[in-house]
């Protein structure tokens, strides 16, 4: 999928353009002519499960990975190409590792001040700027301390501040945040999002976490198999995903199967197991059309009393878990399964429920004879808002 | 903003004229490790292939008439070279053998009783270890020979003598050899043997020597393993051979090659033939030990596995345990020490003086008499040259065997060092020999034979493999991303490994440097082919002060280059902890 413009009015940091990125591994190819263009300052997620190529491209980006075919350009200069390779060091840029790989025989205070030395500055002024970056994440009283003994958290912030002490142009982070617990993944989140944004520097942002890409992105790009299949920001990504794959990784309650009954002034008309479900359809729809549903969480209710009312199915409560606020019940329907139906009230396991669909948070595809699903985009506009629809 | 003095980021961005000569120049990244792979070709492959290659084709080297031949096999397996293989065959099988059980018993006093002094035997074990084999032979002639030292001491046991110098001696010396390497597999599978089997076996009404049964049949790969390094040693030991098996006249299958390229004319094809069966041997061991093992599963560690209690010895135990460990010492350290000490200090062993009195003279001449100080010096200017370029050989043979997703040349790089740990060092020497002897490299202007530049290239095949493989295990514990981390964030390729990889890895490069330091200064098999005419090494000056008889002048020597060797052991440990900085020496520092 050929890369779409990103609208943005940041001018500071590079420039990305990536053009038909190749990457292969013995015989297998990583990635598969990956084209992306991120103008300067936006702040870009990488969204794919694993295996999808995005740390691969991040690293082809940081020039610790040589490209087998295609090109980038940084700030409109070649850095890499199938037979040109700028290093690493000369590209202007940090990288924040998923294992923060600090120097274990440096002080944190140390490994903040190295990536000053591209900058050359004398010693002194190169000490307090490290020093700055390190009370900017809460760590200048731990300056002197080795990373082992340091937690997880404060490893992770050494590592953020040596990333931006430098000012570079280009900011990579690698699933920063996978190895802490929820609480600090939530406090980093923010601590990251500020620092990276005030640090004016272009930033990509690897992660498998959809509710931490919808959080952070200005734009998210998500990878599968190599291929960049949707490019947007976190709404369009959100209420329009491309493909059931983007659809399915994003979030979804459970699937549906039904068929195509009819096209009612931009909606599709489905039959799941004898009961009309509307969704309002964007593209061309055939009537008759084996389809597939997908349901967004926020997109389900359970109805009062066993009435079936429009845009309802009914279904018979398997599990019914306590959250807090209320009760998330699985449901088995007759055209599948719904996980995540939230209630204020507990539903017992075994009773019979209705449970009402908002069309808006519905999304079809047409199934395939051989299980890969093409796209119809009958999606609808989603009414809440991704932060709070996306589970956590 | 973390800092507002500077501009803007794009500002840091320029991509000037050495940013586009990076450009051109990466089109040639593999052009680095090629030219270790040619280093790695010449030092490891060439030699030897081209030198095996003679015993099938002497023609190709203009070494005979023939194309294809087998005269050369013919000759190594009839008459004196027969019975040399023939001995190295007996000796290699009793020494794997005594070594293994006696291997065994240390490992299972060391590390599963509570003997007094275990730190103390587990050294005594690196200390055997490190001491070259010739150095312990030498030892023991010291003390046994006719006018050696016992005699002057008035103690005359020929009977003993007799039966030592033979093949009695010669096990005995590969055995003692040998006990640290069965030692070291024994021990390690000991440790990871949980205390379950043997409980299995008591709660089921087994006593202990049952227990003792099940625990043996659980360590077979570690036996098997002692089995085959202790034969594959010993077989290809060169020290022992040189020394007391040459002196009781009884011929082993590398001196007999040694002999072959010392004869006139020299005789390649035979020696290569004898460097074939020697390899032969190795494989053998090696397939013996992997048929054994072939289909059955000895995987006993898991996170289950509860360690093992030690065995609370009784005290009549521990007093045997004790004199047990005191005779292995004994045996291994003990009285080649001694031996090489006392003779030392006696004024003129094995002259014909009949005064023998106690005298520190010998130590005198060793430091002031230019035949016995100049190898010295000799052998350790080439030690401190060889354990240098050898470890930064190793570090990046280590760091091709540890890349992700390793290729080809890495497997092929792990197959060659794993056939040059197994390879006899003669034969390795002897390869050298006839490859820098080939009309070849002179004609086209290469002249190594007799030069130091050929013994330190020796040197370094010899103990490349051992050093790659002791880096290897700290280079893989490195994780990619710190180096990585380097480049991203700032450092050249050189300078980012410098700062961030060098530091992790110093303490395990001193070491390495330390052990090929030490390995190097007192090696023999490549010093006794490869050394200059004019300019003996320490081992071959040793060599040459016992042939004339200065028994006394070559024992101090002896003492001379150990005690040199433990000096620049210390001193290298000394300046790491000195001048090393204080982040390097925590690294791989226990609290």
């Amino acid at each position: 999928m050929s890369s779409a413009p990103i609208d943005t009015d940041a001018q500071a940091g590079h420039t990305i353009a990536i053009r038909g990125a190749v990457k292969r591994y013995g015989k297998t190819r990583v990635l598969a002519g990956v084209d992306l263009d991120i103008p300067a300052g936006r702040f870009l997620v990488l969204l794919g499960p694993s295996g999808s190529g995005k740390t691969t491209l991040a690293r082809c980006l940081a020039g610790v990975e040589r490209l087998d075919g295609g090109s980038i350009h940084l700030s409109g200069r070649l850095v890499s190409d199938s037979h040109h390779h700028l290093p690493p060091e000369r590209r202007n840029l940090a990288m924040v590792f998923q294992d923060y790989a600090l120097w274990p025989h440096l002080t944190a205070l140390g490994n903040v001040t190295y990536a000053l030395r591209r900058r050359r500055l004398p010693g002194d002024v190169a000490r307090h700027r490290a020093q700055n970056a390190l009370e900017e994440v809460g760590l200048a009283l731990l300056a002197d301390r080795y990373p082992h003994e340091l937690s997880g958290g404060q490893q992770q912030r050494v590592a953020l501040a040596r990333a931006v002490v430098a000012r570079p142009g280009l900011l990579l982070f690698d699933e920063p945040l996978s190895n802490l617990d929820a609480d600090l993944r939530e406090r980093l989140r923010v601590q990251i999002a500020t620092i990276a944004r005030d640090s004016e520097a272009t930033v990509v942002y690897i992660t498998h976490d959809q509710a931490e890409a919808f959080a952070l992105a200005d734009d998210i790009a998500v990878l599968d198999q190599g291929e960049m299949v949707q490019i947007g920001p976190p709404e369009q990504i959100y209420r329009q995903p491309a493909t059931l794959f983007v659809a399915r990784f994003t979030g979804t309650a459970g699937e549906l199967l039904g068929q195509v009954k009819g096209i009612e002034g931009g909606h599709a008309i489905i039959d799941v197991a004898g009961r009309r479900v509307r969704v309002r359809c964007s593209g061309s729809v055939v009537v008759g059309t084996r389809v597939r549903i997908l349901v967004r969480p926020a997109a389900t209710r359970v109805l009062p009393g066993s009435e079936i009312s429009a845009n309802a199915l009914p279904g018979t409560v398997v599990d019914v878990a306590y959250r807090g606020r209320g009760y998330e019940h699985v449901l088995a329907c007759a055209g599948g399964a719904l996980a995540a139906v939230f209630d204020s009230t507990r539903r017992p396991r075994g009773s019979e429920v209705s449970v009402w669909l908002d069309p808006d948070g519905c999304v079809a595809y047409a199934e395939c004879l051989d299980a890969d699903m093409v796209p119809i985009m009958a999606t609808i506009g989603v009414k809440s808002t991704p932060a709070t629809a996306v589970p956590a | 903003m973390l800092d507002g003095a500077t501009g803007t980021p794009a500002v840091a961005w320029r991509q000037g004229r050495s940013d586009r000569l990076w450009l051109a120049l990466s089109r040639f990244r593999g052009a680095p490790l090629a030219g270790f792979w040619v280093l790695i070709v010449v030092v490891l492959g060439l030699p030897v292939v081209l030198f095996l290659a003679v015993a099938f084709s002497p023609r190709l080297f203009d070494q005979g008439p023939e194309w294809f031949t087998l005269s050369g096999f013919t000759q190594a397996f009839s008459g004196s070279l027969l019975q040399g293989v023939i001995d190295s065959l007996l000796i290699g099988v009793m020494s794997a053998l005594a070594a293994t059980a006696t291997g065994f018993g240390v490992a299972w006093l060391v590390i599963r009783t509570d003997l007094p002094g275990r730190r103390v035997w587990t050294g005594v074990m690196f200390a055997l270890l490190l001491a070259p084999s010739y150095l312990v032979a030498l030892g023991w002639e010291r003390l046994l020979e006719p006018s050696g030292v016992l005699d002057v001491a008035g103690i005359h046991l020929d009977g003993f003598r007799s039966l030592f110098y033979g093949p009695f001696g010669v096990i005995v010396v590969l055995s003692a050899k040998g006990i640290p390497f069965a030692f070291l597999a024994i021990s390690g599978a000991l440790r990871g043997l949980g205390e379950e089997f043997e409980s299995a076996v008591r709660v089921h009404g087994g006593g202990p020597i049952a227990a003792a049964r099940i625990l043996v049949a659980l360590l077979a790969p570690a036996m098997w393993s002692a089995l085959a390094i202790v034969f594959a040693e010993s077989v290809s030991d060169f020290g022992v051979a040189a020394t007391l098996a040459n002196d009781a006249h009884f011929p082993v299958a590398t001196y007999t090659l040694y002999n072959a390229v010392q004869a006139f004319p020299i005789q390649f094809s035979i020696a290569a033939a004898v460097g074939w069966i020697l390899m032969g041997f190795v494989v053998l061991a090696l397939l013996a030990q992997n048929r054994a093992l072939r289909t059955r599963s000895y995987r006993v560690l898991s996170g289950r596995s509860r360690p093992a209690r030690r065995l609370r010895l009784s005290r009549a135990a521990r007093v045997a345990g004790l004199a047990a460990m005191l005779f292995v010492a004994t045996i291994g350290i003990g009285v080649p020490a001694f031996g090489a000490v006392s003779a030392s200090l006696i004024n003129g062993l094995g002259s014909l003086i009949t005064s023998h009195g106690l005298t520190l003279s010998n130590y005198g001449r060793v430091l002031s008499s230019p035949t016995l100080r100049d190898p010295l010096v000799y052998s350790s200017e080439l030690a401190a040259v060889t354990a240098t370029i050898t470890i930064v050989l190793a570090a990046v043979s280590a760091r091709v065997l540890s890349r992700r997703g390793r290729g080809v040349s890495a497997r092929v790089l792990d197959m060659s060092l794993l056939a040059a740990v197994a390879l006899p060092g003669i034969v390795f020497a002897a390869g050298y020999i006839f490859t820098f002897n080939l009309p070849f490299f002179s004609e086209v202007g290469i002249q190594l034979y007799g030069t130091t530049i050929l013994l330190v290239i020796g040197y370094v095949a010899t103990a490349l493999p051992a050093t790659s493989r002791v880096l290897l295990g700290s280079v893989s514990q490195i994780q990619e991303s710190l180096a990585e981390a380097g480049r991203v964030h700032g450092g050249g390729p050189i300078a980012a490994w410098r700062r961030t990889v060098l530091p992790v890895l110093s303490r395990s490069l001193v070491a390495a440097w330390v052990l090929v330091f030490a390995g190097t200064l007192l090696e023999l098999p490549m010093s006794q082919l490869l050394y200059p005419p004019g300019s003996p090494t320490v081992s071959v000056a040793i060599e040459h002060a016992l042939m004339n008889y200065d028994f006394a002048g070559g024992t101090a020597m002896e003492v001379v280059a150990v005690l040199g060797a433990l000096a620049v052991v210390a001193i290298a440990w000394g300046l790491f902890r000195l001048l090393a900085p204080v982040g390097w020496r925590r690294l791989g520092s226990v609290p």
